[in-house]
């Protein structure tokens, strides 16, 4: 793979398109961009800040692929125009918690095993942050009724949704003022798996008899 | 665990297609497309997009330096349209500029003059005309004509079914770089790296040596990616090889879907004959598959809805007559249960029918004739380790269908204006790739020094967690920790001459060529211990990554093994070959045995309906299902959900509808639905079916890909027990998807007596919604 990803080293001429400065405050950094003006915020962060980690899955509001956090809401980042964020704090996938310290959510679409492909993930772990930070949704249905914008064509559905309901269950429970739950263990010590990995935190599989 | 780097998805990080950093100096294509559905090309006037800012260079017929063709099972399929088009949304040319919108404005400077030709869109209309993709083809197995006169009853009947959209959330794309030797390395987003890599060579007039397709993951593919992401990957090529630069072609979805094939809509005529016992002695099938413009996958995919005509039921006297017509629409392809789940969507029709008027539940019929041990299918293969009457018992006593058929009825009797349907779905589905030299694969196994392995083979991973279960079966085989395993990106160059991801074979066939690989390496450093620590080989064995001798650790463990190994130059090393064995089918008699093996399941769907609105939920969806002896609970149940999710989405709200004209109305996700979280059955039960699994499949866990998404078939099912539990006597065509339109005009008939349209044929007819 090498010699094809080597990272662009000059952005191609924009030809005509008048472009301005627009200043973007992304996952806590502030990034101004010499952008066409029409330019969308989801084509600002894939193709301008290399943040690829938001997906592209229709470009037309209608799938949720590019779900993103602006001050804590939850929006189609293809709907949005770049230069209608400036000032605004925007949140993506790549800033929702860290290597060693993945957000509530991430762990527990991994512990629910809460994808397929993965395509949609980042924009369903997204539009459930936002829904968490609405604080509207407490049912299933609910849920159900409030994540209908991100469609998952490998229908990992149940799963997107008991995930959901964990970190809504434990939201709930430390809001309650209750003992907070105790994180559950992954199932299989997902957290510390890295493939390609030589360490042992995953005791070997039985052998072949 | 579904993948074997979970982190990476949930943070964004995994690199598919688009994500890949752009190269410098990389010309973004858009592909120029047929605007007319059928037609002479007379003139094609690029002067204006030449001109256009950005633009670099456009590529026509007449620039293909090799064979402008990428038909793969018939020849009739041109990369770039040349004197003819024929279908709407048929690539004609490709832009090449400096960034991706520059290319997209210079698609509207493009100017065709197109002398039109008649139009076809409907399967019959073409079979009528004689136009046929291949020559018909018909499984029989004892003379229906002879047993008619001796059934106790015999209905007739049609059955439509619609097309699919994939809707894989990743669009179609390809990435190509000129590379120095002249030839092409393409980073592909396909299920079938090899069909890209020989259309390719073939379109540039290269030997496939020159053309290298790496494919690290999908998002999404569900067979969409079989034969059509080829397209792509040899325009982008094209593109690259004519400019000595890197060419970046993604589709936009609305584009993804008005130039793509998707499922195969079929028309069908069935007659079942019963004797009294209600057991099926006869069954007259004849299909007519819309193919589209061009043949693509659709013979293959039409020989499987013959395999498949008698789903789960063993039928004595079968007919089943196949056409695959050319219509002018986008050829169409393979999607999960590939032409199957067609040819069973009709005799659970026949079945229904058959039911509806003799006035008794159909699970009635469809229990007394389930297949048993060596029941013969049409095609002459015994069905061997038959699990179909287990799954359906076990479906009924674990889910209750007694008490849920008796809640049912009691509901429809308090309810007026909602109404409860119950439906069973057997389903019994062959697995190997039915043209039978297909049913090869290759892994490619490197242990390196420091004892860390590396695995590559010809699977693709879109999703189905392919390659998670790689890295059990190499880790499991070895005897040493699956972090040990890395499984590689799908190269052609590593692995070459491969099968696509298809077939729902992909992890039996790679993670046998990846057993019998780790097997020979687990061997040849055994061998090396016993020499090298004079131990005696019998009862040698890596355990938990220690080397243990008749069960006690030996002073070596896997680590210091390799190591050791490698100074004494064993080869660490391993490319193994695997062809399913036994496999044989002779096209022209249709008899042999193609199939490695079955798989059987049983699904009990119920439904409510809201009489006033037409729309309805999914209550629940209960299956028991024939994993074998499954190795990765977590993966084979996520491919259940998804297929059977993607299944009742085919059956119900996934509506495809073209104009006369052949234009795509149902062209975006506004005015083509899919499944989203709140359509997903309420309740969705997954039984482990206790069944031995098979020799044939991976570690004796059957394939689970495609299998699931026949369980849907149920819900349409369902759905008409509901509305006729409102409306007894109505009139019902048997016609999927049963969308909340079409269950609105079966509950009112009386309204729309007049023709909506709605009953008519599932593709084409409703000209009148024309733009
Ligand atoms: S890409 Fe924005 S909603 Fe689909
Ligand atoms: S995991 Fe594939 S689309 Fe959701």
């Amino acid at each position: 793979m090498s010699q094809f990803t080597q990272p662009t080293l000059e952005r191609p001429p924009m030809a005509l398109a008048p472009t301005q400065a627009v200043s973007l405050n992304i996952n806590g950094k502030a990034h101004t961009l010499q952008i066409a003006p029409w330019t969308t915020l989801l084509d600002a962060l894939r193709e301008y800040l290399d943040l690829t980690g938001t997906k592209k899955g229709c470009d037309h509001g209608q799938c949720g692929a590019c779900t993103v956090l602006v001050d804590g809401k939850r929006i189609n980042s293809c709907l949005s125009l770049a230069v209608m964020q400036e000032g605004s704090e925007i949140q993506t996938i790549e800033g929702l918690g860290s290597e060693d310290n993945l957000s509530p959510l991430q762990q527990a679409f991994i512990d629910h095993d809460a994808f397929q492909c993965g395509y949609c993930t980042p924009g369903q772990i997204c539009s459930a942050q936002g829904l968490l930070n609405e604080g509207r949704a407490t049912t299933e249905a609910e849920v159900r009724e409030l994540m209908s914008g991100n469609l998952c064509r490998c229908g990992a559905y149940s799963n997107i949704l008991s995930a959901v309901m964990e970190v809504l269950g434990n939201k709930g429970a430390e809001a309650a003022g209750s003992q907070a739950t105790p994180k559950k263990e992954s199932k299989e010590g997902a957290r510390q798996w890295a493939a390609g990995a030589a360490s042992q935190s995953v005791p070997p599989v039985e052998p072949a008899k | 665990m579904n993948h074997l780097d979970p982190q990476r998805h949930v943070r964004g990080e995994s690199q598919y297609l688009d994500d890949v950093p752009t190269q410098q100096g990389t010309l973004f294509a858009a592909v120029f497309e047929s605007p007319l559905a059928h037609g002479v090309l007379v003139n094609l006037d690029l002067s204006a997009a030449l001109a256009a800012p950005g633009v670099v260079r456009i590529l026509t017929a007449d620039d293909i330096p090799g064979d402008n063709q990428i038909g793969g099972i018939v020849p009739d399929e041109p990369l770039l349209a040349h004197g003819h088009v024929h279908f709407r949304g048929q690539p004609v040319a490709l832009v090449l500029a400096r960034h991706e919108h520059q290319a997209h404005a210079a698609l509207k400077l493009i100017k065709v003059d197109i002398e039109p030709l008649p139009i076809i869109t409907d399967p019959r209309v073409a079979a009528a005309q004689g136009e046929l993709i291949v020559p018909p083809r018909t499984f029989k197995i004892g003379d229906s004509a002879a047993t008619w006169a001796s059934c106790a009853h015999v209905f007739e009947g049609v059955a439509e079914s619609g097309g699919q959209e994939h809707l894989y959330i990743e669009t179609q794309g390809a990435y190509a770089f000129p590379t120095e030797m002249g030839g092409v390395r393409i980073i592909s987003s396909t299920q079938g790296p090899t069909a890209v890599q020989r259309h390719t060579a073939h379109v540039l007039g290269l030997g496939m040596h020159q053309v290298e397709v790496d494919v690290t993951r999908l998002g999404g593919g569900f067979g969409g990616k079989e034969d059509q992401a080829t397209p792509w990957g040899a325009l982008a090529a094209l593109g690259a090889y004519c400019t000595k630069k890197p060419v970046k072609l993604v589709l936009d979805r609305m584009a993804d879907m008005r130039m793509t094939g998707k499922r195969h809509p079929y028309s069908s005529d069935f007659k079942i004959g019963l004797d009294k016992d209600l057991r099926i002695v006869a069954y007259e099938v004849t299909f007519f598959q819309n193919a589209g413009a061009a043949a693509d996958l659709s013979p293959a995919v039409m020989e499987r809805t013959l395999f498949h005509a008698t789903n789960s039921y063993f039928v004595p006297n079968v007919t089943a007559t196949a056409f695959s017509c050319r219509t002018n629409l986008p050829p169409n392809t393979a999607f999960r249960g590939f032409g199957g789940p067609q040819g069973m969507f009709v005799i659970e029709s026949a079945i229904a029918k058959a039911a509806e008027e003799l006035g008794i539940p159909a699970c009635e019929i469809q229990r007394k004739n389930l297949l048993r041990e060596n029941d013969l299918f049409s095609y002459r293969q015994p069905a061997e380790m038959c699990h179909a009457e287990q799954a359906w018992d076990t479906a009924a006593k674990e889910f209750d269908l007694a008490g849920t058929r008796a809640e049912v009825e009691q509901f429809n009797q308090q309810n007026k204006l909602q109404k409860k349907g119950l439906a069973v779905m057997p389903i019994c589905f062959g697995i190997s790739f039915t043209k039978t030299p297909m049913n090869q694969a290759r892994a490619l196994v490197h242990i390196y020094s420091d004892g860390s392995v590396g695995v590559s083979t010809g699977a693709v991973e879109m999703g189905q967690g392919v390659n998670t279960k790689i890295a059990h079966v190499a880790a499991r085989t070895l005897g040493i920790s699956v972090n040990r395993v890395k499984v590689e990106s799908t190269n052609t160059t590593r692995v070459a001459n491969t099968s696509p991801s298809a077939a729902s074979a992909t992890a039996d066939l790679n993670g046998k060529a990846t057993e019998m690989a780790c097997a020979a390496l687990r061997e040849r450093l055994l061998r090396h211990a016993c020499t090298e620590y004079t131990l005696n080989y019998e009862g040698l064995e890596i355990r938990d990554e220690q080397v243990l001798a008749a069960g006690v650790p030996a002073e070596t463990d896997w680590e210091k093994l390799v190591s050791s190994a490698f100074w004494k130059r064993v080869a660490l090393t391993e490319n193994a070959h695997y062809a399913t064995p036994d496999l044989h089918f002779d096209a022209a008699t249709n008899q042999g045995h193609p199939f490695a093996y079955h798989v059987y399941g049983t699904a009990i769907t119920t439904v409510t309906v809201d009489c006033l609105r037409g729309t309805y939920t999914v209550d629940a969806l209960r299956i028991a299902h024939d994993f074998g002896q499954s190795f990765n609970e977590v993966i084979d149940r996520g491919q259940i959900e998804g297929g059977a999710v993607q299944g009742i989405g085919w059956m119900t709200m996934e509506e495809i509808a073209y104009n006369a004209e052949g234009r795509l109305l149902s062209n975006s996700l506004n005015s083509y639905k899919i499944p989203d979280i709140y359509a997903a059955p309420k309740v969705l039960d997954v039984h482990f079916l206790d069944t031995p699994g098979h020799p044939k499949a991976i570690l004796r866990s059957k394939a689970v890909g495609e299998p699931p998404l026949m369980y849907g078939i149920g819900t349409y099912f369902a759905l008409r027990d509901a509305v006729r539990a409102f409306q007894p006597r109505t009139a019902l065509p048997f016609s999927a998807p049963m969308t909340p339109e079409k269950v609105l005009v079966s509950l009112y008939p009386e309204f729309s007596a007049a023709e909506t349209g709605w009953n008519a044929t599932a593709v084409g007819t409703p000209a009148s919604i024309a733009s």
